[in-house]
Order: C-alpha cells, then structure tokens, then sequence
C-alpha cells in the first residue's frame, strides 16, 4: 500500500514518520520514534506538533489584527514648515504615483501591501490544506512555505525606511519625519506573521498525502 | 515463543478543549482585548460633534482645521458640508468630550484668517498652518445646543476681552470707521466694531467695545470723535496740524474724553455719538449741559483793542466761557474819572467749572464770587502770539484789595480786573503795525495822484494852449500902461504946469524974484536935459519895435513857449515894479504939486510964501528929473522887454492875434512915444515955455 498509489512526483518520498524515525527540529539528528528528548541537543522531539495550526492561526490572527490599523493610521508623518503631511501606506504610494515616482511607489506597494496580504493568504492556505485536500502538490506547497518563511523578513523593509527616515530627518521646525502610529501596527503586523509562519509544522504538509490517499485513491 | 501482546487500541482519553487549546491564543485574545478597549476608549472618549455653518469655506479643510479656544486645540472639523439648500457651509466639528459642555447657547465660532490692517498684522500664523476656527463661549454650562451660526468677523465681546458694549452713532453728517480702535491717550482701550448704516440712512451705528478696566473712564458725559484722518488749520492759535497715530491716520479710529466730572456710570447698551473733532466734541457737552450760561462783566482800566467778541474766557488754561459783547464805557461816578475803559460782557458755562454738585448759574456765581474774594481777578492776555487777539484770564493774585461781588435780580456781576499780561512781541509788533498805519500813505497817494494829473495836464498843453493869451494879456497890460491917462496927460498936465507957471512967472516978475527963478529954470532946464537924453533913446526903440512887429508878422507863433512865459513873467515883473507903476504917478504928482503950490501962489497972493514956493518948484522939477532920469531906465526896460519879444517872437511863423496885439501894442507905444517925442521936441525948441507955461 504504502508507495504504490502514490500520484505523480512524490512516489517515491517516504515520510519520516512511516520508517519509525523522528527528527529532531533544532539539530536534525534523527532518533527512533519515541524518542522524547534528543540526546545531541536536549530539546524536545516530537513527531509532529500536535498544537502547530493552533499557534499558526492564533498568530496569523494578531498579524492580521495588526494589519489593519496599520493600513488606517498614518505610516509617516512629514512635518515641513507650512505643513504637516501624514500618509497612510496606501495613500503614501498613490501620492508617489502622483509625483512619478512610480518605481517606488511599486516597491513600497509590493512590500507592504501585496508581501503581507499575500503571505496571509499563503499561509492561511497552507495551514487549510494541511486539514483539507487541495489540487496543489504537496510539494508546490512546500515551495510555497519556504518562500513565505524566506520572504516574510522582507516586509519589514518599510520600517526600515521609516527607521532611517525619522533618524536622518530631524531638522527642528524646518522638517521632520517621524514614525506613525501604523508603522508599529505594522512591524507587529510583520512580526506575528513571520512568528506564524515558523509556527507552522511544515512536516504536516506530507501528513496530507497519506490521509488524501486514504480517502481518494486518485486526483 | 515470546508472545507480543496484542496491540491495544489505545484510545487517548478525550482531552478538553482546553487541554488541546495552546496557550497561543492568549495572544489573540489579549490583542482583541486591547484594541476593544482602546475602541472603546476612544469611543467614549470622544466629543459630541457640532455644527457650524459658516457662509463660505474660507479653507476649512477636514481633519485638518482645528478648532481653537483660546490658541488651544479643542476640536478638529471632520467634515465639510454644504447646507440644505446651498446657502452657506457646515463645518462638522469635533470637540474634546471635556470642553463640550461648555460649547453651549452662548457659544460664537468665526475663522480666523490672516489680516494684514494699519493697526498691524493679526493671525499670521494661519498663513502656514491654514485657517482655524476660533471659538467663544463662557465658563458656565448653559444649555446645550449643536447646531451653531458662523459669525463673519471676530466678534467684539469674547471671553477675555470683556468690556463695556457701547453703541456709537455718528453725528449727522459725520462718518465713523468700523473696526477702528478707540484710544484713549494714545493707547488702544477699545475697538469699534462692524459698522452699518441706520435704516434711515441718516447716520452710521456701530457696536463698541471698551474693555475692562477701561470702561471705568466712561460716564454718560463722556464725548467720542472721530481721530482718523488729520487736520491742518491756521487760526488764532496759530497754523496747527494735527493727527493721533499712524494708525488713525490711515484706518481711522475714535478717541474719547470725559470733559466734566460729574457724570453717571453706564451700562451696556449705552448710545453714544461720534463728533467730528474734538471741538465740537466739547461743545456738545455745553450744549447738553443745558445749563443758563452766568453773565458777568469785567471792566478794564484800559480800552486795549484786540478783545473780539468770542474770544474765550479761561481758567487756569481751561476755557469756561467766551465773551459775548465788548463795549466801551465811560462812568464817572463808577470809576472817579472821564476815561473810556473797556466793558467786557462774558458768559461763563457753569458746566466747565467742575462743579460737582448742581450745575446753575448761581452755583457757579457763589463759586466765582468765593474765588474773587480769595483774589480771583479777571486779565488780557494774548491769545496766540502770532495771530494776535486778546483773551480774559482769571488769575490768582496775590495782594490785592478785597473784593466782594454784588449780585442780585438785574446786575451783572463783575470780576474786578488786574494788569493786563500782554506779551511784548505782540506789542512791539502792534507797535510796528501802528507805526506802518501812521505813515502818511494816502496823502503820499494823493500828491503822487496830483502830481501825475498836472503832468497830465501840462503835457496835454492846457497851459501851452493859453501861453498866447497870457502874451496878449502882457501886451494888453503894456498897452495900458503906455497908453494910461497918467502917461498920455503927461504933456497936458506939463502944460497946464507951465502955464500956470507962466502966470506966476508973470507975477514972480513984477516982484522980481530973478535970482530963485534961475535956479528954479535951471532945474528946469536939467530937467528938461533929462528928458532930452531919455528921448534920445526913443527913436532906436521905436524902430526896434517896428523889426519885432516885423518879425512878429512874418514868423510863426506856436514855438518857445517857455520863453515866452519867462519873458512874460519877467514883463509882469517889470511892469509890476513900484517905479514903472509909479512913474507917470510921480510926473503926475509933481506936476499937481506944482499945480497946487502954483494955484496957492496965486490965488493966495502971499509973497511971503515965494520962497517956499520956489523951493517947492524946484523940488518939483528935481522930481520931475528924478522922474524924466527914471525914464530912460524904464524905456530901456521897454527896450529888454521888446528885445526880448523879440527875440522870442523870432521863433514864430504865426499868430495873427499876437501880431495884431503886438502891433497895437507897438503902435500904442509909438504913440506914446511919438508924445513924448513931441514933448521933448516942445522943450527942446522952447525950453523957455516950461517957465512960462507955453
């Protein structure tokens, strides 16, 4: 049974947990199955997190609570002489759109908007299919999640900026640049959804094979 | 051999949700909590929302337009919207949940926006930040209302500003400037609010504000007029310009001045008007006062003129009346002698004395009479220094004799007076004035004006004109002369002379007196030589008058004018000597004396007398020689004046009537001298006939 119906590519891959082994997360040493605690390192082995998707959803929850403030408060504040401008991240990109500065304006969009709301939705997706069948491969799935975990630092760039900004800026009453309210919101934001994202048992995507084979014999 | 058990189907107890449920999700819900409680925060936190419309934007932008209550934030304007049927603009504002229950009934909102005015720059800070709405209301909780009206200017009365809330109206035909200060010595104690006109259009209103602690200097006396602008006049007090401030002077503005102190305090709502200037301003306080004016009089030692009717009555510098009549008078039993002194009628307002109490005549008399007593005197003094004119000072003094004023029902009281106090400039320049005055100018005029009519006169040749006649009037008067009975009888009255001699000769024979008689003839005879002699001159004459009655005829007679009033002036001379007139006077006299002795002779008889007689005869012969030696001086006279006629008549080419005068003349003179021709002729052939008479 085991190897014989399986679809496609991944034929030929064989859990850890099917040959009675278990790997522990940190050093990777591989123990019998069982096995509580590793020998090489002393942290704790489990086959599989059982409270993983609790921690993912509970975090990917406070990433997307935090996303939306940080969407409606003002991500910069630009105190000129005669004015005192604050832009929202949206509104801060469409007023680069506006200036011609569209390559920015696109590098911040990607970065703040589509990155987060994507990974969202990626991981969203990820920790559904774990519980659920879906049409994507297990290993297309795996390429997904190593992906948002890679690329989810990479949201923080907008902080980033407005670390740099608000530093370099800081000319009295002549002008000034501080952080807004959402720029916390949003570094919150990028953090419990990177936080989300290591939560994530990825050993749980190839669980789904063996459960997707039970119930259906084909795709 | 070894048996495995049989795998037990372990089925794992049932946990608990809660036991399954990580402790994750603490986080989550821990995050919920805390923006609930935030949201609530913040909904609880937040103020009612106000509107407030306003007739235009005037850049009330949403979120960004702030509410201000004293320069402090207190609410921002969430939204801009237009009201029901588009007639003006609503502001949607938020306000801070702990200053709302302040923003009640009472409440006034306007936009404060950048004004730049004479009086300075207001709300600069909204060039840069926009405009805010300011915001005004009280410190206690009325009753609430959210629906608010815009006022389109900064209101006057707001709090921290609160002041006395006056209205001011103009004078008819006065202007008043709105949003103007009101100073009061120069510094801003209130400000005039949005002006507009009466429904009648005769005057403007305005609302005003004076703030506390200001409104104290107000009373219902108290006088507005209007600053703005200046004034430039030149009167009795000399040229005067005249402005309060940059600012009045460009924007107008209002000054105010309580001129008496007696006066209620006021309350809000009060009406006050705006006078032109400051002069009417204090007119109009006499003028309200209505208080009868006190008449009094002074008299002053000395009649000074420059004291006009108006002049102002002061004080101690301030004017308390005006004179209303001057007069000159003349009492002696009032003053003990006849000299004019100067009467002056004053009326003193009893309102600009400060009284306090009741504002009458008589109060103010008591006070005057109480004054004069202590030495009050009434002066002259001058009232400008370059305009001249004089005005009545009350003065202290000091030493002098009491006084005490009588009054009572139809006398008008009188200020004793003091020295007069008149500076010397204006005297000396009186003096110089006089002076100038004195000189004789007109008789100047009038001399000049003779003077230029008798050059007139002479150069339009009147005289020139009548010179001729004068020439005919000279000759007319020789003419007469020669031709006198005087000279003419000359020969008859020798005749009768010689024939009465001869009579007495005839006489004197028969009583042979022979040696008298020749002295007597040869007086005689000398005589008879002088006559000789003079006539020897006659014929020369006679022909020098025949060349000037020639030249006369042939020359033209409208020349030399000159001349020929010289000459005539010098032949009235001439002819006018006591000698020429006197001359055939003398022959004649001699002649009748000789006569006379010559009739006595014979008629009396008295030979006793013969002597005398004899010495009388000579004596008239010696006169008739004397007078025959003055004959030759008087032809030679004729002569000059012919010479000179002739001369002068040389020059005419006309002048038939001068001719013809002159030729009658010179014919009368021919005549004349043609007797005494044949008289010289009669004694040269007969010399004896002068003794005998024939």
């Amino acid at each position: 049974m085991v190897g014989m119906e399986v679809a496609g590519q991944n034929s030929n891959i064989v859990s850890a947990r099917d040959l009675g082994v278990v790997a522990c997360t940190r050093c990777t040493q591989v123990w019998p199955a069982g096995t509580q605690t590793c020998g090489r390192c002393g942290s704790t082995i489990v086959a599989r997190d059982r409270l993983s998707l609790q921690r993912v959803w509970a975090l990917w929850l406070v990433g997307l609570m935090c996303y939306v403030p940080a969407n409606m408060y003002p991500m910069l504040q630009t105190r000129t002489l005669l004015s005192v401008q604050e832009d929202t991240i949206v509104g801060g990109a469409v007023e680069l759109i506006h200036h011609g500065a569209v390559g920015i304006a696109l590098i911040i969009l990607i970065a703040s908007v589509v990155i987060p709301i994507g990974k969202f939705m990626a991981i969203a997706f990820l920790a559904i299919s774990v519980k659920r069948p879906s049409s994507v491969s297990n290993h297309h799935r795996q390429v997904l999640y190593e992906v948002v975990e890679y690329i989810g630092r990479w949201s923080m760039i907008d902080i980033f900026v407005v670390a740099i900004m608000s530093s370099l800026v800081q000319l009295n009453t002549l002008a000034a640049v501080n952080p807004g309210r959402a720029s916390l919101f949003f570094a919150l934001s990028v953090i419990f959804t990177m936080l989300s994202a290591q939560a994530f048992d990825s050993r749980m995507i190839w669980d789904v094979r063996a459960r997707q084979e039970g119930t259906t014999t084909d795709e | 051999m070894s048996e495995t058990p049989t795998p037990v189907s372990i089925e794992p107890a049932r946990k608990s949700f809660f036991a399954n449920a990580s402790f994750v999700w603490i986080i989550p819900i821990l995050a919920l909590a805390i923006a609930l409680g935030v949201a609530w925060q913040s909904y609880t936190d937040r103020g009612p929302l106000i509107e407030i419309e306003f007739e235009n934007g005037a850049g009330i932008a949403k979120r960004e337009t702030e509410l201000r209550f004293r320069d402090v934030a207190v609410g921002v304007v969430e939204d801009v919207k237009f009201a029901s049927n588009l007639s003006g603009v609503v502001a949607l504002v938020r306000i801070d949940k702990d200053i709302a229950p302040f923003v009640d009934v009472g409440a006034s909102f306007w936009v404060v926006q950048p004004e730049l005015s004479a009086q300075g720059v207001s709300g600069l800070d909204t060039v840069l930040t926009g405009v805010y709405i300011e915001g005004t209301w009280d410190g206690d909780i009325g009753p609430a209302q959210s629906k608010f009206k815009g006022l389109k200017d900064t209101p006057l009365y707001r709090y921290g500003k609160e002041g006395l809330e006056i209205t001011l109206r103009t004078t008819a035909g006065g202007n008043l400037t709105d949003n103007s200060p009101i100073t009061f010595r120069g510094i801003e104690v209130g400000r005039v609010g949005k002006a507009h006109i009466s429904q009648q259009g005769s005057f403007a209103v305005a609302e005003a504000i004076i703030y506390h602690p200001h409104s104290r200097l107000i009373s219902d006396r108290t006088r507005f007029w209007d600053t703005s602008g200046f004034t430039f006049s030149v009167g009795p007090g000399g040229a005067e310009i005249d402005f309060s401030s940059f600012a009045t002077l460009v924007s107008g503005g209002l000054t105010f001045e309580t001129f008496v102190s007696s006066g209620g305090r006021v309350s809000d709502g009060k009406s006050f008007e705006v006078f032109a200037d400051e002069e009417s301003a204090r007119d109009s306080v006499f003028n309200a006062s209505e208080a009868e004016p006190l008449q009094m009089r002074v008299v002053f030692d000395e009649s000074i003129s420059g004291l006009a009717v108006d002049a102002p009555v002061e004080l101690s510098g301030f004017p308390i009346g005006r004179v209303t009549g001057v007069s000159g008078v003349i009492d002696a039993d009032a003053f003990g002698d006849e000299r004019v002194r100067l009467n002056a009628l004053i009326d003193i307002q009893p309102a600009r004395l400060g009284l306090t109490d009741e504002v009458t005549p008589e109060a103010a008399l008591q006070f005057l009479s109480r004054r004069i007593e202590e030495g009050l005197r009434a002066r002259l003094a001058s009232a400008s220094l370059l305009a001249g004119g004089l005005k009545i000072e009350l003065v202290d003094t000091e030493n002098v004799s009491s006084y005490v004023v009588q009054s009572g029902e139809g006398i008008i009281p009188i200020i004793p007076s003091t020295s007069n106090d008149i500076s010397d400039v204006t005297a000396t320049v009186a003096g110089v004035v006089s002076r100038i005055n004195n000189l004789p100018i007109e008789e100047l005029l009038n001399s000049a004006i003779q003077f230029l009519n008798s050059a007139d006169a002479l150069i339009s040749n009147e005289d020139l004109r009548e010179t001729p006649k004068v020439v005919r009037a000279l000759l007319g008067d020789v003419r007469d002369i020669v031709g006198s009975d005087d000279v003419q009888n000359i020969p008859a009255k020798l005749n009768g002379a010689l024939g009465r001699f001869e009579t007495l000769l005839a006489q004197l024979e028969e009583e042979k007196f022979t040696t008298q008689l020749v002295a007597a003839v040869n007086a005689a005879a000398a005589a008879a030589n002088g006559v000789n002699a003079s006539v020897e001159g006659v014929p020369a004459l006679v022909t020098q008058l025949q060349a000037v009655a020639a030249k006369a005829e042939s020359l033209p007679l409208d020349a030399l004018t000159e001349q020929l009033t010289s000459l005539t002036t010098s032949a009235d001379a001439i002819l006018g000597t006591d000698a020429a007139k006197k001359l055939p006077e003398d022959l004649g006299s001699a002649l009748n004396e000789i006569n006379a002795t010559l009739r006595e002779l014979r008629e009396g008889g008295a030979v006793t007398n013969i002597n005398a007689t004899l010495d009388s005869t000579r004596k008239a012969a010696d006169a008739v020689a004397i007078s025959t030696q003055d004959l030759p001086a008087l032809v030679e006279r004729v002569q000059q004046v012919l010479n000179q006629a002739n001369q002068t008549i040389a020059g005419y080419n006309k002048g038939e009537v001068l001719s013809r005068d002159a030729q009658s003349a010179l014919r009368d003179i021919s005549k004349a001298a043609e007797a005494m021709t044949s008289l010289a002729r009669m004694l040269e052939r007969n010399p004896g006939s002068l003794l005998r008479g024939r």
